[in-house]
């Protein structure tokens, strides 16, 4: 509308105040071209789509363990809560895909992350990166995310975090938040390994523990040698009631193999700690979705389907594999981060057939209604055609 | 080079109006949003058992179904009516001051007036007198002044819009206390400042009393499933229309030539080409980063009298109780430990705690969104983005959960108890806001919206010849004002092509 328009405004009470405002504003004020970049700058300094990496330093560990200390390539490395985890990129002979790793450092940290790879029975990425990465080489990630970490506005200031092998990773870096923050928090670790060879970070944890008495360390040995003169055997009720002070006042991290994970809770739950105390760090996609509860009758994990992305092809797959997986080794990318079924980015839309979706798939009630589903837990179990828009 | 009719850039509520107006009105339209999911604000997460929603507090402009208004209309006409279920909310708040203070209002304009002149007898004949006005200055605001500003006849002014010309622009609480003495019934009457982000000293009392009488004349609504329902439900519509979806994929450049619209250069490099975009985005981000030519004159003219409006914090709870155990009757709370008149704008620059909150319980609404026995409810308290600029990025994480407690600390002296049943709790600032609307300093509604931000001041922006805004930026914030700026912003699209057509036939 053009001033002349506006003549008849002119008698409103208050009007050619404003307006006469608005002229000194407009004579006065900033066009506000300070905001020309400012959104994508201030968000990329704590939340960057992808992060450029350089493997600064490896550090062997143990025979089945690589910490791969990561520095950035071109911003200050974002912040990040203890137990969050990076979604690592790589290239693997032609294949994208990508792994979620918790990140071993301390938060307080700025200089670099730790990632903490274990060798995985059957593995694709971890072998590709204890076995071919070397001090030097780039990758790329995500920004860290991910929800298991400590929230002061409700869990207390008593943790056990439960920790089965590789699971010590975002142990530790908790372990060092507390001690580099001063945080009022008494936090006990019960780690567990098969084998006493196994230990990750041992003699640095050890140290932690001796030196600070508001951190607490408990070795399991599932496997022991002969001779081995530690704590041996399996979680059970009886072993955490003998180890864990009230433990139905406590705040429970538990991160591991998913079995360790499992058995873990049902201790807890045994001992009477309410379920909404115990966090459970997700664990990629189930390994076994075929012997899960709502898992269709005569269906094999070998199952052949057919997938076909809408407009894009099609390919082969097993009912039993998750579909990101086999849409990436098909070519197929979607973006992902956590590939557990949480963080929701590889939420694709299902056309047509059907998916199992094991219960750790968070799917939005109107996810559900409208069919899309989240690719890095479901699992095809008939011909389905999917669009990744 | 593939090409469209039309791009919108951007997902949010006026991004979905718009693109699904095109598309279903023949206009090839290509939908790009820079997130996996469609809806801007108008959305959801899921944590555990809960799922929270991000941002819808009360749906305006809905009607009830015998009465049906504004948005059940462009919803019907947008195909999403039958593809969403609508709840109505049959109180419109409860307002309580710790201590000295519990009202909760019925969502009518009658029923208001009554409990409120059984809670404050002595003020009953001012009351009813603020009620009239209110009434009349709401409906000629709506009704009359499109009429003057069509015609520019002052003497319609007069005589369509006597009360609006005397009283429309005037700040709400000049108004308020013209009429109202008691600074407790004040107190009951003004939340809704809120939904504007400007308090009563502030706000014109036309936007605040159109807010008022609109939410009891048509109720407060919600969607089950919440708002992202009905975002996905116009992302079906728009796909079945013909319409093109892109996600995880943002716009970089808004590509011209001479002024005027010719493409869009997408986020991987990939580029079409079109005849109109409509940017959802904010128009700082649309004119200053997106655009690849200067921007015009005009447009910097008016981000000049402009200033950047207020963000928010959020809480988003999980409860181990259902909410009556802690004294939840409504789904709506507005919680406040000063009078209203002691609302301290400059306080909302800082991280100083919050005097001022909202309590939402989605289980009135949905009680899917929480298992059995638990509830999901929401905090917000309007904050700057500014307060948080200085906050290095260490100390981010610390700083975000101080005042996020700081906020359940307010809430709790109005249901006491509620910290100890925390189950869940995340919580969102105006980073977050930043981060996922992509708007300066994370503002929610847009720019301030102080009295020369309003309609009556303001043109379209100008400048490139086939580029719109559309969004809280260009309209007022909120729901109802943002779908249907999408919505508007595609008519004046679809109306120039049909000229161009027709046009066309002629030579």
């Amino acid at each position: 509308m053009s001033d002349t328009h506006r003549t008849a405004f002119r008698n409103i009470v208050g009007y050619v105040e404003a307006e006469a405002l608005k002229r000194q504003l407009e004579a006065e004020g900033s066009d506000l071209s300070e905001e020309k970049g400012r959104v994508p700058a201030t968000i990329n300094r704590l939340h960057p789509k992808r992060l450029k990496l350089r493997v600064n330093q490896i550090l062997e560990d143990t025979p089945t363990t690589k910490t791969f200390r990561m520095v950035a390539e071109d911003q200050e490395l974002p912040p990040f809560q203890a137990g969050q985890y990076v979604n690592l990129f790589v290239n693997i002979d032609g294949v994208e895909t990508a792994r979620p790793y918790a990140i071993s450092s301390s938060p307080a940290e700025r200089n670099f992350y730790d990632l903490t790879v274990k060798r995985a029975a059957g593995g694709f990425v971890s072998h590709f990166l204890l076995d071919r990465v070397q001090v030097g080489d780039r990758l790329t990630s995500t920004g860290p995310m991910g929800t298991f970490h400590y929230n002061p506005l409700f869990h207390g200031q008593e943790l056990v975090f439960l920790a089965g092998g590789s699971g010590i990773a975002p142990a530790r870096s908790l372990a060092l938040d507390i001690i580099d923050h001063a945080r009022p928090i008494h936090l006990q670790i019960i780690y567990s390994n098969s084998y006493a060879s196994d230990v990750i970070f041992q003699e640095q944890m050890r140290s932690l523990a001796r030196r600070h008495d508001n951190i607490e360390l408990t070795e399991i040995i599932t496997r022991p040698d002969p001779g081995y003169s530690g704590l041996t055997g399996r979680l059970t009720p009886e072993r955490l009631a003998e180890l864990i002070d009230q433990p139905k006042n406590k705040r429970y991290f538990l991160c591991g193999p998913t079995p360790f994970n499992e058995n873990a809770q049902a201790c807890l739950e045994g001992l009477g700690v309410p379920r909404s105390q115990i966090m459970v760090e997700v664990n990629g996609p189930p390994k076994h979705p075929e012997a899960m509860a709502g898992w269709p009758e005569g269906i094999s994990s070998d199952h052949q389907v057919t997938v076909t992305v809408r407009g894009q092809g099609s390919f082969n797959a097993l009912a039993g594999e998750p579909l990101l997986n086999s849409l990436e080794r098909n070519g197929f990318g979607a973006e992902n981060a956590c590939r557990s079924g949480e963080c929701s980015l590889c939420r694709v839309k299902l056309i047509s057939g059907e998916v199992f979706n094991p219960p750790a798939s968070r799917i939005r009630k109107s996810d559900r209604k409208f069919g899309w589903i989240h690719a890095c837990v479901a699992f095809p179990v008939s011909d389905i055609e999917i669009d990744i828009m | 080079m593939t090409h469209f009719d039309a791009v919108v850039i951007g997902a949010g509520n006026g991004g979905l109006t718009a693109a699904t107006t095109l598309q279903r009105n023949g206009c090839n339209t290509l939908l790009l949003e820079r997130h996996n999911i469609p809806g801007g604000c108008a959305t959801s997460f899921v944590r555990g058992e809960f799922e929270f929603e991000v941002a819808l507090h009360q749906l305006s402009g809905i009607g009830p179904e015998d009465r049906p208004f504004i948005m059940r209309k462009l919803f019907s006409d947008l195909g999403v009516l039958d593809k969403v279920e609508l709840v109505q909310e049959h109180e419109l708040y409860r307002l309580i001051v710790p201590g000295r203070q519990d009202i909760t209002l019925p969502a009518s304009w009658t029923g208001i007036q009554k409990r409120l002149s059984e809670t404050f007898p002595d003020e009953a004949d001012n009351i009813r007198q603020f009620f009239d006005l209110g009434s009349k200055v709401a409906m000629e605001y709506y009704m009359g002044l499109p009429v003057v500003r069509k015609t520019n006849n002052p003497e319609l002014l007069d005589s369509q819009c006597p009360n609006f010309k005397a009283w429309g622009l005037r700040p709400t609480d000049e108004v308020l206390a013209e009429f109202i003495h008691t600074p407790a019934l004040i107190n009951a009457i003004a939340p809704y400042w809120s939904y504007a982000g400007v308090p009563t000293k502030e706000l014109v009392f036309a936007e605040f009393i159109g807010i008022l009488f609109a939410y009891c004349t048509f109720k407060p609504w919600h969607f089950k499933g919440g708002s992202q329902s009905v975002s996905s439900a116009f992302i079906e519509s728009f796909e079945e229309a013909g319409g093109t979806v892109r996600f995880n994929c943002g716009a970089s450049r808004i590509l011209t030539q001479g002024s005027r619209v010719t493409g869009v250069r997408l986020e991987n490099g990939e580029e079409v080409s079109c005849d109109y975009v409509v940017s959802n985005a904010s128009p700082l981000v649309t004119y200053y980063d997106l655009l690849d030519t200067p921007t015009p004159e005009s447009v910097r003219q008016d981000f000049r009298s402009r200033r950047k409006g207020v963000s928010a914090v959020c809480v988003y709870l999980g409860l181990d109780c259902l909410p009556e155990e802690i004294g939840i009757t409504t789904a709506s709370t507005f919680v406040m430990s000063s009078d209203n008149a002691d609302i301290d704008e400059a306080r909302l620059h800082t991280l100083s705690p919050p005097e001022w909150g909202m309590v939402t319980c989605y289980n009135f609404i949905d009680e899917d969104l929480a298992p059995a026995g638990k509830s999901v409810v929401t905090l917000v308290a309007l904050q700057y983005g500014d307060a948080w600029a200085s906050v290095p990025p260490e100390a981010y994480a610390d700083t975000k959960y101080r005042f996020g407690g700081q906020l359940i600390d307010l809430i709790e002296k109005a249901y006491p108890g509620i910290r100890a049943h925390i189950e869940k709790a995340e919580v969102a600032t105006p980073l977050s806001m930043m981060r996922y609307l992509n708007t300066p300093d994370g503002a929610i509604y847009g720019f301030r919206q102080n009295i020369q931000d309003g309609p009556l001041f303001r043109d379209p922006l100008k400048g490139i010849d086939g580029l719109f805004s559309a969004g809280s930026w260009t309209a007022q914030g909120g729901f109802q004002p943002t779908y249907m700026a999408g919505h508007a912003t595609a008519k004046t699209i679809l109306r120039k092509l049909k000229a161009q057509q027709k046009e066309a036939a002629h030579v």
